[in-house]
């Protein structure tokens, strides 16, 4: 390959973000789904002709998205104007890891040669199975979660399959804004590929192709400098777990061993437990701890894009055929994020354990409800599926994120939801106390009620950190806990089981759902006073929980600080006796499983 | 008795003054550095400098425009008043969640949530709801809400915003609650949201609101010192003031929706660009102004602003009419820097005015765009016409510590890899206003101003595929200019949701009338005469189920079906030029109805240029670089010399006080009856 100059590889990084950036635009503004245009539940990404992932949004799922594309149709047989589609998570090892993540491929073409691909996938509103939404709680195998759809070719040289795109659209509950979605992504596959046809018309094959190298080099050498930087070599091991599967009361540990020797770096995943009979099970592509790490490890560096060269700066990644992150078909996988964010947290721990406490503490996962109704007298279904926010993790450097879902997605604003469902909203606020304490506090969670308007309807829950609130780290606690109850305050008040689908409801009853926090990073002891106060004063902490959790002591009646009061009960309280806190204190992945 | 039209566009770092005797055609103008601290000493110095330069009386002062960057500054820098909040019981916490989510671009892991203009503790809950089609089903609690303006003043707010939910679909409680704040606390200044932008989405409209609320008690006070002290020199001419959509509106107005004024220099770029372009013909126009730290992009398309609902200020939303202007981090101040990696960036980090580029010789150390046109002698080693020497020695050394040597180039690859590196991310704004909303640049001329932009708009102009570009002979100053080529607009908006087929002609009719009456008698309290006002009717629609709307002009005075057919089609064309696709079987929707209201102001005739004698001829010669092979003889023009119908081809450089304009060798440069310069590229 010649040698292209730095600053024309610059040049075209710089005009790949823009394609994507305009891909994104484009869906945005033109999807017709909840999910898709208020939620934002949709990502773009650039990928080389081998399936390598050059640029995406900065999301840490798989990337191997174009490889099953590839097996079933060689590169040879592609034509310019094909697009391929694809939800199948096990034809596709993984590449997808829920059913409704649909996965749209554009081959693009330089003078008859394959050069790249332009790829989109959105999480479509529903595509058939058990339940309004295609994920349940209740499901316990695949089939349950809707259509399959293995890699296929929807349009061939510009022409439309017009078969397999009418037996999928078919196949949904809500086949007009499938469809409005389908073709919001499609045209957006097909304008990256007409902005990566200008780009290697501008600067040549060779150039776009060596700008893809150096921009995988690029985040190779910050992670591996990153890795040498800030991890010892030792091998450090950590497991986290999830509440249950919602089907049983198990809950499932994932375990990590990290190992660094001579600047070798390998993620075991072996010691996970096996797969989960509900569908919290995660077929997880090699490169999702990988990027986790990579991003987290890079995130000072603004110029650093999540892509391949994050797999190469990392050796090894295993995992155990029939474990929960490897699980065998046809398992169910709906819910895999519940995983996939224990995943996250035993990177964190590991990582906590190599450095000495400075890595971030563990964050919830997000929550989700599925409330739907069946009207007989239209013969329509009804359908609100809800993202809620959760707190993150505190970090070495700041508080964690209050009232947060996950990268780039958003809520529905109260008046679009009262809009668009059969509901009323009849309050949204920061859940008091839930984020873990620390020097850096963890972000909290939030509070959400939703009456029910229609006559009879049943609600599904995804929420977790219940049972194993998300641990803090340095000296930080843990956050503390969620939960959901209909009509709260009321001779009917009930709980519901956090995790649980099929949980009937009538005209009139309030859903109150709370969701938990994220941990603190450090000791709360040694949060700025004033800090502490504020806290108070915006309604993140109680006054209780600044005198027992931090020390503080405010005045009942000004609210303002006694000092003298405060470096008393602080000399006084018992600092932390170990790394994580989960409830009490521990150190090692010994002492944690003691203390579950 | 003469009489004088007068502009002030108060900047960051230095206020600029344009003055112009419409009878004369004389037309004088200055720089004064801007106060922050209290902005109307800037305002007042340059009054006082431009009137003494033209011997004038502040008395023959007949017309008086202002673009001000004080609600800009307020709310970019947090520097806005104590502000309280009150809202429906249950909601304390919409504006600190937000939308929950971390946007897009960022690192999950890094992203720290960016702190509210108000903080929870300023937040008031009381009860009241207001349900989806407007119906009360809780009645406003008039004493919690009493409570809440007391307990709010007692925490030293000086600024209250109302935002209570479906606001947009019923106001009542909102007005009442507006009342009996005003009764309790009738120092506090009030922002309600039914007022500020009636819409849904209540997170976006609670934020305008609160960013009203938050700049309302600076703009007010500011706004008292400048009429105070125009009175004291007996300016009597109205003074208007520039907002963010590009029209003018009166102080007492100014003082009531503040957040109008959030993008008000930027915007008033844009219509001295779209003035530039109706004298020289050229209604299609791409607009960059390129400063120090930024560069902000527009497009014109047949002599009007495009508009948006959609912008932003700093990390927030502002989804008010604004001119839709895309800004990015570079400009000549942007730094180079090599990264660990070995790639080149440039900004959007800059050395700003202080320290300022390394040729300033202030200190900085870092190479920046202009050092790099320096070291190639883009731009003369000196600033305005010679008063402040360029240190060439510190750019280079700049150039290639920081560049050259990590990057293992020679000095002048460099300098142009910075160029290139800065050009590019301009070309990609550029694009974003352009291409990527299906507008072909072959169709638009380049009108490129602010101190840098002459020095890029050749390689734009080329990179960009423009026919041509302008300097205008100001380029400067095209701010200031443009505030004498403004009118009065006002802007309302009614949310009327309606689907295909069932489009209420009759109700539409009726808002449409209301929204005009409403504008007609706004104009008069501005002092608009009747025929001198003029409205303009806009829809914005969408196909079913889509969230985001497109807005269309409404083909008709009336609302016919005809009519109504005519703006879906044209729904349909704008959906395909801008997302590639339409869909002609799917459902409509109305969802706002819009009327702009101008009131027309008169129009300064700019002077001619003088008439040319013979060719242009330069003054001297310089060594400039404009590609790696070694550098080219360059003939240098003095743009004060340079007359209307001067003609001459590339490669050249045109220096004057405020910048320099550099012509490549593959261009031709013309000087129009305006002493606007035009270049063309000669295609190969």
């Amino acid at each position: 390959m010649q040698n292209i100059d730095t600053v024309t590889l610059e040049l075209i990084k710089g005009a790949i973000r823009s394609t994507r950036s305009e891909m994104e635009a484009l869906i945005d503004r033109t999807s017709m789904s909840p999910f898709i245009r208020e939620k934002k539940d949709y990502f773009t990404a650039i990928f080389d002709k081998a399936g390598n992932l050059v640029s995406s949004t900065n999301l840490p799922m798989a990337g191997n998205l174009i490889d099953c594309i590839l097996e079933q149709y060689p590169a040879e047989t592609m034509l310019p104007g094909d697009l391929y589609w694809y939800n199948d998570p096990y034809a596709s090892r993984g590449a997808v890891s829920h059913m409704p993540d649909m996965v749209f491929v554009a081959p693009i073409f330089h003078d008859g040669k394959l050069f790249a691909f332009a790829e989109a996938w959105g999480h479509l509103w529903d595509i058939g199975g058990m339940m309004p939404g295609s994920i349940s709680p209740d499901a316990t195998e695949t089939f349950q979660e809707g259509i399959l759809m293995p890699p296929t070719r929807v349009y061939r040289g510009g022409e439309l399959n017009e078969e397999v795109f009418r037996v999928f659209i078919r196949n949904s509950r809500f086949p007009e804004i499938v469809k409005g979605d389908v073709k919001a992504i499609m045209a957006a596959c097909r304008l990256g590929k007409k902005r990566m046809e200008e780009i290697v018309e501008r600067f040549g094959h060779d150039a776009t192709v060596a700008a893809f190298e150096f921009m995988m080099d690029q985040s190779e050498a910050a992670l591996r400098k990153a890795l040498d930087e800030k991890v010892p070599d030792g091998v450090y091991s950590f497991r986290d777990y999830l509440d249950s599967d919602a089907v049983t009361e198990q809950s499932y540990g994932v375990h990590l061993t990290l190992s660094k020797q001579n600047g070798s770096v390998s993620f075991d995943f072996s010691a996970t437990d096996d797969q989960a009979r509900g569908a919290v099970n995660f077929i997880m592509d090699k490169s999702v701890p990988k990027f986790m790490a990579g991003l987290y490890l890079t995130r000072d560096d603004p110029n650093i894009q999540m892509n391949s060269g994050f797999l190469r700066a990392i050796d090894e990644v295993k995992t155990r055929k029939g474990s929960l992150v490897d699980p065998v078909y046809p398992a169910p996988l709906g819910m895999r994020s519940h995983t996939m964010i224990r995943v996250n947290s035993a990177i964190f721990g590991t990582l906590a354990q190599a450095t000495g406490g400075q890595a971030s503490a563990a964050s919830s996962c997000y929550v989700l409800y599925y409330l739907s109704s069946f009207d007989r007298a239209s013969g329509e279904f009804e359908l609100c599926i809800e993202g809620l926010a959760v707190g993150f993790g505190a970090r070495p450097m700041a508080d964690g994120i209050d009232a947060v879902y996950y990268v780039a997605q958003k809520n529905y604003p109260v008046e679009f939801a009262e809009m668009e469902f059969g509901v009323q909203i009849e309050g949204y606020r920061i859940h008091k106390d839930s984020g873990g304490p620390g020097r850096y506090r963890g972000g909290c969670g939030i509070v959400r009620d939703i009456r029910v308007i229609a006559d009879e309807a049943t609600i599904g829950l995804r929420l977790d950190n219940v049972k194993y609130p998300a641990w803090g780290v340095n000296g930080g606690q843990s956050g503390r806990s969620g939960r959901v109850v209909v009509n709260p305050g009321t001779p009917e008040e009930r709980e519901l089981k956090p995790l649980s689908d099929r949980n009937v409801l009538k005209k009139g009853d309030l859903v109150r759902v709370t969701t938990s926090g994220g941990g603190g990073w450090g000791s709360p002891l040694e949060r700025p006073m004033e800090q502490v106060r504020d806290d108070v004063l915006d309604g993140f902490i109680s006054n209780d929980s600044a005198r027992d959790d931090y020390g503080v002591v405010l005045d009942e009646e000004s609210g303002e600080i006694d000092v003298a009061a405060t470096e008393a009960r602080r000399a006084g309280m018992a600092g932390a006796t170990g790394m994580f806190h989960r409830r009490g204190y521990f150190d090692g992945l010994e002492e944690a499983e003691a203390a579950e | 008795m003469s009489q004088y039209a007068l502009a002030l566009d108060v900047g960051g770092t230095f206020t600029d003054v344009i003055m112009v005797e419409p009878g004369s055609g004389a037309l004088w103008t200055t720089k004064t550095p801007s106060t922050p601290a209290d902005p109307s000493e800037g305002f007042f110095d340059g009054v006082d400098k431009v009137l003494g330069r033209a011997g004038a009386a502040a008395a023959d002062v007949t017309s008086l425009f202002h673009g001000s960057t004080v609600a800009t500054n307020a709310i970019l820098e947090a520097k806005g008043a104590a502000t309280g909040m009150i809202v429906t019981d249950g909601f304390k916490y919409v504006l600190e969640i937000g939308r929950h989510d971390i946007p897009r671009k960022e690192n999950l892991y890094s992203w720290v949530k960016p702190a509210r203009p108000i903080p929870p503790r300023l937040i008031m809950e009381v009860p009241e709801r207001v349900q989806l089609d407007g119906s009360v089903a809780r009645p406003l609690d008039e004493d919690a809400c009493r409570q809440a303006a007391l307990r709010l003043k007692r925490r030293g707010v000086q600024s209250i915003a109302i935002v209570f939910l479906h606001a947009y679909a019923n106001p009542a409680h909102e007005r009442r609650a507006a009342e009996i704040v005003r009764a309790a606390f009738p120092e506090a200044q009030v922002s309600v949201s039914s007022d500020v932008l009636p819409v849904f989405r209540e997170y976006e409209r609670s934020m305008v609101t609160a960013l009203n609320a938050y700049v309302q008690p600076k703009v007010g006070s500011y706004i008292e010192k400048l009429s105070g002290g125009l009175k004291a020199r007996e300016v009597s001419s109205p003074l208007l003031i520039m907002k963010s959509n590009g029209g003018v509106f009166s102080p007492s107005r100014a003082a009531k929706r503040a957040v109008d004024l959030a993008l008000s220099g930027p915007a008033a770029g844009v219509i001295g660009a779209r003035y530039v372009g109706d004298l020289t013909g050229m209604k299609n126009a791409i607009t960059i102004d390129i400063g120090g730290t930024s560069a902000d992009i527009s497009l014109i398309e047949n002599g009007r602003a495009q508009m948006t609902n959609d912008g932003e200020i700093g990390p927030f939303p502002l989804p008010i009419p604004i001119v839709d202007i895309h800004t990015i981090g570079a400009g000549g101040g942007s730094i180079a820097a090599v990264s660990a990696q070995g790639g080149l960036t440039v900004g959007p980090e800059s050395a700003g005015a202080s320290p300022g580029p390394a040729c300033y010789g202030q200190g900085g150390e870092r190479p920046t765009v202009t050092d790099a046109n320096l070291v190639l002698g883009r731009i003369p080693p000196h600033l305005l016409g010679g008063e402040i020497p360029l240190d060439t020695e510190r750019a280079e050394r700049a150039v290639r510590d920081h560049v050259a040597e990590p990057l293992g180039l020679d000095l002048h690859q460099a300098a142009l890899g910075i160029l290139k590196i800065v050009n590019s991310n301009m070309v990609g704004a550029l694009k974003v206003v352009s291409v990527e909303k299906g507008y072909d640049p072959q169709d638009f001329a380049l009108v490129a101003f602010g101190g840098a932009g002459p020095m890029h708009a050749g390689d734009l102009a080329r990179l960009l595929g423009t026919r041509s570009f302008v300097i205008p002979p100001y380029p400067g100053i095209l701010c200031a200019m443009g505030l004498l080529a403004t009118d009065l607009q006002l802007d309302y908006v009614r949310t009327q949701v309606q689907r295909a087929p069932n489009y209420d002609l009759a109700g539409m009719e009726a808002t449409y009338a209301a929204m005009a009456e409403e504008a007609a008698a706004d104009l008069a309290a501005e002092g608009v005469p009747p025929e001198r006002q003029q409205s303009q009717r806009f829809a914005d629609l969408r196909y079913a189920k889509q969230g985001y709307e497109l807005t269309v002009a409404f083909p008709e005075d009336v609302v016919t079906a005809e009519a109504v057919a005519a703006l879906v089609e044209e729904f349909h064309r704008r959906h395909e030029q801008l997302y590639t696709f339409s869909d002609t079987d799917a459902p409509v929707e109305i969802v706002n109805l819009r009327l702009r209201a101008v009131g027309l102001v008169d129009k300064i005739d700019l002077p001619k240029a003088p008439a040319a004698e013979g060719d242009a001829k330069p003054k001297g010669n310089r060594q400039v670089w404009f590609d790696d092979k070694g550098p080219t003889e360059t003939p240098v023009f003095d743009r004060a010399a340079l007359a209307a119908g001067h003609a001459f081809a590339g490669p050249a450089i045109v220096d004057q006080a405020d910048t320099t304009t550099v012509i490549s060798p593959d261009q031709r440069a013309r000087v129009d009856g305006y002493g606007n310069l035009i270049v063309t590229t000669v295609r190969g």
